[in-house]
């Protein structure tokens, strides 16, 4: 392996010193602008076939030596439809006036480490979402939720409604069950964390895992208004060169950059507030006789409802709990600007939101500094910094057991006759149905967690080599993501489920988590006389995280104390994690005129997570895009782009940290330690999982660009899946981690781009993303159905669901993976249900009205994907659910919607100021409108947060919210 | 900028020459560390984490079986205490779910640590072969009770015994092999613990039966309320003189769960707090309303503040058998041993040997000799009777009824209409049986 670089490296090294001939050149100039007269700034201009070319300035002017003497101008702009003009010494000024393109053909997406592509000559389906896209509706408080129903093949499900986040997001599927199911996330080249960190909180309500907290992930520190675009490599075809991290895909976030010419000064203030999106409702109770129906073997409860009514003390908690309305506040200050040699981005944004339960919020300080400089003109250096301290108060919600701290949970049995309020003395009286009183427990438990975290993002790049007809690059970047994450949560000694238990809980967490990464691309691009052009790259990746989590807890609390010193039992428990890999990369792309684009490449990487951490496994790509419209046998006029385009790749995953060990876990008994068998059995032997996927389309531009059509099949194998087998408990084992599996995703992509009025008054642009996947677990140990003694028997994950009773997940094979089980009449396992949808359809529109009003809307239409709603059979077993719900059978239930998800109108007001050159002012709203035939409060929920399988499961969530906002936004 | 280039290439090619190493876990100790040439110390952890080990899961062994048996009923946070477990409107046990999961793999787990143990004494030379055979004698003693609970759950669908291997473990024998195997299992732990000696200590849970032959009588206790089970009267009373009964002694007396708020330890599951409706065992009122005046045991039940139903079910009274989170739970006590006398006696014919054990619990309750017919059949109705207040909430009630065919709604009451009393346990979906 060090030899294959070694070769890659010094074939490189040895083009520098290719000299190529000089030729007589003539120059060029001229002035580029839109259809409406205004000047484009940053505009690409190349002469055709050569890497010559330059940039408009920020008049629109440009000036550019051209060889020989004739030669092809392209004109290129995101956004903007590619103009292609000859220019001769006769015609040496050339004034360009670009049309805009709403397929955004002349987009750069990023495909490799260190390169980038046109969106014409892609071969796959690579979505991109811009900042306008992104933020341009509604503000958003993270950026994984800022993308629901912007792409195609993306699932993204929201497990807990807490300000702050708490979201999933899955791309073309499920592709694993252990170790990580999220896509990579990559920050300006910086492998960021999406953990979720549990408070410990379980250790005071019961919850079975940390997955049960509702935590939030740790995208939610990042400012979605500090974006310039999102990439999403939705599968392997796309992700291979990100090798062994990339089997759930790969999300690279852009940031904003400074642009040269006068300073850029932005202000802008969001005011807006929460409110519950949906009520589930109480148990109605009229009459004495209608108690004594509802709680039939209850003799007091008829009277204590009619003392309760003669005082006017008939609560409905639902309303006491949910009701408030959170005002959020979000602040932001922009500063860009700078010159040819340095360019910047500072940012300053406060962003503040109060949740719908008292007491509950989240809080986000991000600052920025966005540095570009030339060094030389071979020699550039950029770097992006980033601070955020973020806090959240998320309080309890979810599942639980006996903890009396959840919310919903407790509702369930909280019967509305009873008073729980505070008395003159300030004392609570205990909740005689239930653990918990949720008045004391909104009143006076803690549940939050801060977060200082700092990203920093360095790149070097290095022009090596320009000639007309190559360029030689070396670009080393790398970064680092520092996140110090405190949690704390406090229930009072007087909380009633810790009288004479517990006596009072503090848990208290410190947790680090460190990554750092760096890689060094060599690329190469050459370009033939005859429209062939080559562009090859090899590098090396290496990166490394160290994760480091403590958690203490105190009990047998100090009356009215709130720190760990003060209580007689103290308990500490600590991971630590680490894992490092490395990679070698290699990729050639031979691109004909534009006509026919090849890629193909190979990733080797090594993890310290595979059983033997030197073993280098290999993911190759291949993709070829043929663009049909520029051969020249083409002359539809009406057909601008027809491509064709083929991609396969492979990528892998390793398994968790821990997976490859048997461990003893301390106990103890009365002081003495002890140690006990873990129950998780390790497998030193594992490799990673690998994903093959083969996706193929076609995309069209038609009707001079006013129509798009994107359209893309792919098919995903997962294979060697790493899986969490339930074992025989017999064997003292609960579980072991597996590697023979195989899993195949299938789905259809169908982005339709259009623009059925474009006046200089009116302009409409339409995006309709149709999207859906199905799944089917093709092999669980050896073929058939648990009939050969060698084979797996089909079997209920563990962790991921509350057992088939209820309705769980069940891996068996020629089934969907997201298929919810039961049990039938006989009490065998049977498929009641599956999560995934049968599709989902997103539509964005974006009006321009004149010149000032801007109007946009989105809309999220998701079709089936079952849930299986237990805050249900916790209601009707406490005797609260609603008359209207009781006719309901079984709990698994229609999740379908549809939902305005973000609808924003905006108005410019110029301003004939020295200072000010305009106000924006708007209005808009998040989740307004849901249409579902769902009982609860969100057909989107899951209760055992964002990993593995666990969508689709409800247990009494955070319910979510909808929010109207007021936007004002100065430039000056 | 060239040098620094050739620098960076220089440390990327450093960075491909060095290998990544072995992982090793940097959260705990490794089963292989203990299975090869284990330290005294090492043994002795294994032998605490066994005896700590041995209450997870406890809690909910006996409110499964006790639910089921019609001794409580358990109004928490989970609906299927009061629907699964009571069989409500037809419905059967889960095969996947906590009730039966929780104490099948704790037990389990117990077993495996003790298999572990057994393998490390093998594998070492650190300890005496006196000291060995004690650890072994322990080892043996602790597995055969585990087993013990896990066959009282499962019943006629018997369990599984050979499990030290886990990529090969044994088929499940019947009910009756099961308890042979488990009464040769004590007996071997009984060989063993004679001339061995212990090198470890247990809790104070174990005061008074910590060295190998007071442990010793211990097993042979277990041995007695497992030959009970297994219907061999003879047996019982071969042994019981071995066990530490004591006829005019405290029935109180034997080895204890010890619980505490030390770092790491766990509470008494089965405590509830005073009038906290929303976590409580509340006692069903046939134990209310069939007790006699004046016996002592009804102290285990106190009357509830308020009395509000869940699930529509309802009772006067919870449970007060444990006075705090951190008193102790008897493994086997000398009340127990003294009924299992009686038992067997009456079994064998010797009715009057059966009525004097059965008046010592009488009068320990306060409440005289027993009056009644001295027929076979009116102690079997009088011994079930003390047995269910003597070792009430205590994961007795479900296998005393099972053991006489009593298990079923001609011997315990139907609370609400459509529910069911379950016989057995089924096997764990797990086993992929």
């Amino acid at each position: 392996m060090k030899y294959f670089f070694y070769r890659a490296s010094t074939l490189l090294v040895a083009l520098l010193f290719i000299s190529l001939q000089a030729n007589a050149q003539f120059q060029v100039s001229g002035t580029i602008s839109d259809e409406g007269g205004e000047t484009l700034i940053g505009v690409s201009i190349l002469v055709k076939g050569t890497t010559r070319g330059t940039i408009s300035d920020i008049d629109g002017n440009y000036t550019l030596d051209v060889p020989g003497s004739s030669a092809v101008l392209e004109f290129s702009y995101t956004g903007f439809k590619t103009e292609t003009i000859e220019v001769t010494p006769s015609n040496t000024t050339l004034n360009v006036t670009l049309s805009e393109d709403i397929t955004n053909l002349a987009e750069v997406v990023v495909t490799g480490l260190a390169s980038t592509i046109k969106r014409s000559n892609l071969a796959n389906a690579v979505s991109k979402v811009s900042s306008t896209e992104l933020t341009g509706v509604t503000t958003q408080s993270s950026v994984d939720g800022a993308l629901y129903g912007k792409l195609t093949g993306v699932n993204i499900v929201q497990s807990n409604g807490a300000p702050g986040g708490g979201i999933a997001v899955r791309l073309r599927g499920v592709s694993s069950l252990s170790g990580n199911n999220q896509p990579l996330i990559i920050l300006d080249g910086v492998y960021i964390t999406n953990a979720e960190i549990p408070s410990g909180s379980r250790f005071a309500s019961g919850a079975n895992s940390g997955t049960e907290e509702g935590a939030s992930n740790r995208i939610a520190d990042i400012n979605p208004a500090d974006i310039e675009s999102i990439e999403v490599l939705k599968g392997a075809s796309a992700a291979a060169i990100y090798g062994t991290r990339a089997n759930a895909g790969v999300i690279i976030i852009t940031t904003k950059k400074g642009v040269a010419g006068k300073t850029r000064v932005t202000l802008s203030q969001d005011v807006g507030f929460n409110k519950i999106q949906n009520r589930v409702g109480r148990r109605s109770l009229d009459s004495e006789a209608e108690v004594a129906e509802v709680y039939p073997n209850d003799p007091d409860a008829p009277a204590q409802w009619a003392a309760a009514r003669a005082a006017g003390k008939l609560f409905d908690y639902e309303d006491e709990i949910y009701g408030e309305t959170g005002l959020i506040s979000d602040t932001r200050l922009n500063v860009s600007g700078g010159n040819d040699k340095t360019k910047y981005f500072i940012s300053g944004a406060y962003r503040t939101e109060d949740g719908i339960i008292k007491n509950t919020g989240y809080d986000r300080f991000t600052t920025r500094m966005n540095i570009d400089h030339k060094i030389s003109d071979k020699l550039t250096i950029s770097s992006t910094s980033n601070y955020v301290r973020s806090s959240a108060s998320r309080s309890f919600t979810g599942n639980e057991n006996e903890g009396g701290l959840s919310y919903g949970y407790t509702l369930a049995f909280t019967r509305d006759y009873v008073d729980l309020f505070p008395d003159e003395n300030g004392v609570y009286p205990n909740n005689p149905n239930y653990a918990g009183n949720p008045i004391f427990v909104r009143d006076n438990a803690i549940n939050e967690e801060n977060n200082n975290r700092f990203i920093q993002g360095v790149k070097l790049d290095w022009q090596a080599l320009q000639k007309d007809n190559q360029v030689l690059r070396f670009t080393l970047n790398g970064g680092l993501d520092f996140l110090f994450n405190d949690t704390y949560v406090y229930v009072p000694e007087t909380h009633q489920a810790q009288v004479g238990l517990d006596n009072g809980f503090i848990g208290v967490g410190k947790n680090t988590i460190f990554n750092y990464n760096y890689q060094l691309f060599g690329s190469y691009d050459y370009y033939t006389d005859g429209g062939l052009s080559f562009s090859t790259q090899a590098g090396i990746s290496y990166l490394s995280f160290d994760r480091d989590f403590v958690l203490n807890q105190t009990t047998q609390l100090i009356p009215l104390q709130t720190n760990l010193t003060q209580g007689g039992t103290q308990e500490i428990s600590q991971r630590i994690e680490t894992e490092q890999e490395f990679g070698f990369i290699a990729q050639e792309q031979i691109n004909w005129d534009d006509k026919l684009i090849a890629t193909v490449g190979v990733r080797f990487d090594k993890s310290s997570l595979n059983g033997d951490p030197n073993k280098y496994y290999a993911f190759p790509r291949a993709s070829l895009a043929a663009n049909i419209a520029n051969f020249d046998f083409w002359n539809s006029q009406d057909i601008s782009q027809f491509k064709l385009r083929v991609a396969y790749g492979e990528t892998g995953n390793s398994a968790s940290f821990g997976s490859l060990f048997t461990s003893l876990s301390p106990n103890n008994i009365n002081g003495a330690p002890g140690f006990v068998i873990r129950s998780q059995q390790g497998n030193p032997l594992l490799i990673p999982e690998t994903s093959s996927e083969l996706e193929f389309g076609t995309d069209l531009s038609l009707f001079n660009n006013k129509l798009g059509i994107e359209l893309t099949y792919y098919i995903r194998q997962v294979k060697d899946l790493l899986y969490d087998r339930s074992l025989p408990t017999s064997s003292g084992f609960t579980n072991e981690i597996r590697n023979d599996l195989n899993l195949e995703n299938r789905g259809l992509e169908l982005g339709l781009t259009i623009n059925p009025v474009r006046t200089s008054n009116f302009d409409w642009v339409s995006n309709v993303n149709f999207w859906f996947n199905d799944s089917e677990i093709t092999l669980l140990g050896t073929p058939g159905n648990g009939t050969d003694s060698e084979d797996i028997p089909s079997f209920v994950p563990p962790g991921v669901a509350f057992g088939l009773g209820l309705g769980s997940f069940y891996i068996n094979e020629g089934t969907p993976i997201t298929a919810l089980w039961g049990r039938d009449d006989n009490g065998n396992p049977t498929i009641t249900g599956d999560t995934e949808p049968d599709f989902q359809l997103g539509w964005f529109n974006q009006f321009k009205i004149g010149k000032r009003v801007d109007f946009n809307f989105l809309t999220h239409w998701k079709q089936g994907g079952d849930v299986l709603n237990l805050s249900r059979l916790l209601t009707d077993i406490g005797g609260v659910t609603p008359e209207n719900l009781l006719a309901l059978e079984g709990f698994i239930e229609d999740a379908s919607y549809f939902r305005l998800r973000e609808v924003g109108l905006y108005y410019t007001l110029p301003f004939e100021s020295d200072y000010i050159e305009n106000i924006r002012f708007g209005i808009s709203g998040r989740n307004l409108i849901t249409l579902t035939d769902y009982s609860s409060y969100d057909p989107e929920t899951s209760t055992k947060g964002g990993t593995g399988l666990s969508t689709g499961i409800e247990v009494t969530p955070f319910p979510s919210s909808r929010q109207a906002y007021f936007h004002i936004n100065f430039n000056f | 900028m060239r040098k620094a280039f050739i620098l960076l290439l220089g440390l990327a090619l450093y960075t491909t020459s060095c290998t990544f190493d072995d992982q090793v876990d940097p959260n705990a100790p490794s089963l292989n560390s203990v299975l090869n040439n284990a330290s005294l110390q090492e043994l002795n952890l294994l032998v605490t984490g066994t005896e700590a080990a041995m209450r997870n899961g406890f809690g909910t062994f006996v409110t499964s079986s006790g639910s089921v048996a019609r001794e409580f009923y358990k109004f928490d946070a989970d609906p299927r205490n009061t629907e699964d477990l009571l069989g409500k409107n037809g419905t059967q046990l889960d095969n996947n779910t906590f009730y039966l999961t929780a104490p099948y793999n704790t037990r389990y787990r117990v077993i495996k640590n003790c298999n572990i143990l057994l393998e490390a004494l093998d594998n070492t030379d650190q300890v005496s072969a006196a000291e060995k055979d004690g650890y072994r004698g322990f080892a043996n003693t602790v597995k055969a009770h585990m087993f013990l609970q896990v066959l009282s759950l499962l019943d006629d669908n018997g369990i599984r015994i050979d499990v030290a291997d886990p990529e090969n473990i044994g088929p499940f024998v019947s009910k009756s092999q099961a308890y042979t195997e488990i009464l040769a299992l004590l007996d071997l732990g009984f060989s063993q613990l004679s001339g061995a000696s212990f090198a470890f200590t247990l809790s104070a849970g174990f005061a008074g039966f910590d060295t190998p032959s007071s442990f010793g009588q211990f097993n042979r206790a277990l041995s007695a309320k497992t030959a009970l089970y297994a219907e061999q009267w003879d047996e019982v009373t071969k042994v019981i003189n071995t066990t530490f009964m004591d006829l005019a002694g405290d029935l109180g007396v034997g080895p204890k769960h010890v619980f505490s708020n030390s770092s790491g330890d766990i509470q008494n599951p089965l405590f509830k707090a005073a009038g906290q409706s929303g976590d409580q065992l509340v006692v069903h009122d046939d134990f209310i309303d069939n007790g006699i005046a004046g016996d002592a045991r009804l102290s285990k039940f106190r009357a509830r503040i308020a009395t509000p139903s869940q699930d529509d079910l309802n009772g006067s009274h919870e449970t007060a058998l444990y006075e705090t989170a951190t008193s102790s739970i008897d493994i086997i006590r000398n009340e127990e041993l003294i009924l299992i006398y009686a038992e067997a006696s009456m079994q064998n014919g010797d009715l009057d040997t059966a009525v004097d054990g059965i008046n010592i619990i009488r009068n320990a309750a306060g409440i005289g000799d027993y009056m009644g017919d001295v027929t076979k059949e009116a102690l079997i109705d009088e011994i079930l009777f003390q047995r269910s207040y003597s070792l009430w909430g205590e994961g007795h009630r479900m296998f005393d009824m099972r053991r006489y065919g009593r298990l079923n709604d001609q011997f315990l009451p139907i609370d609400r209409p459509g529910d069911l009393i379950h016989e057995e346990f089924p096997i764990p979906l797990t086993e992929g049986q």
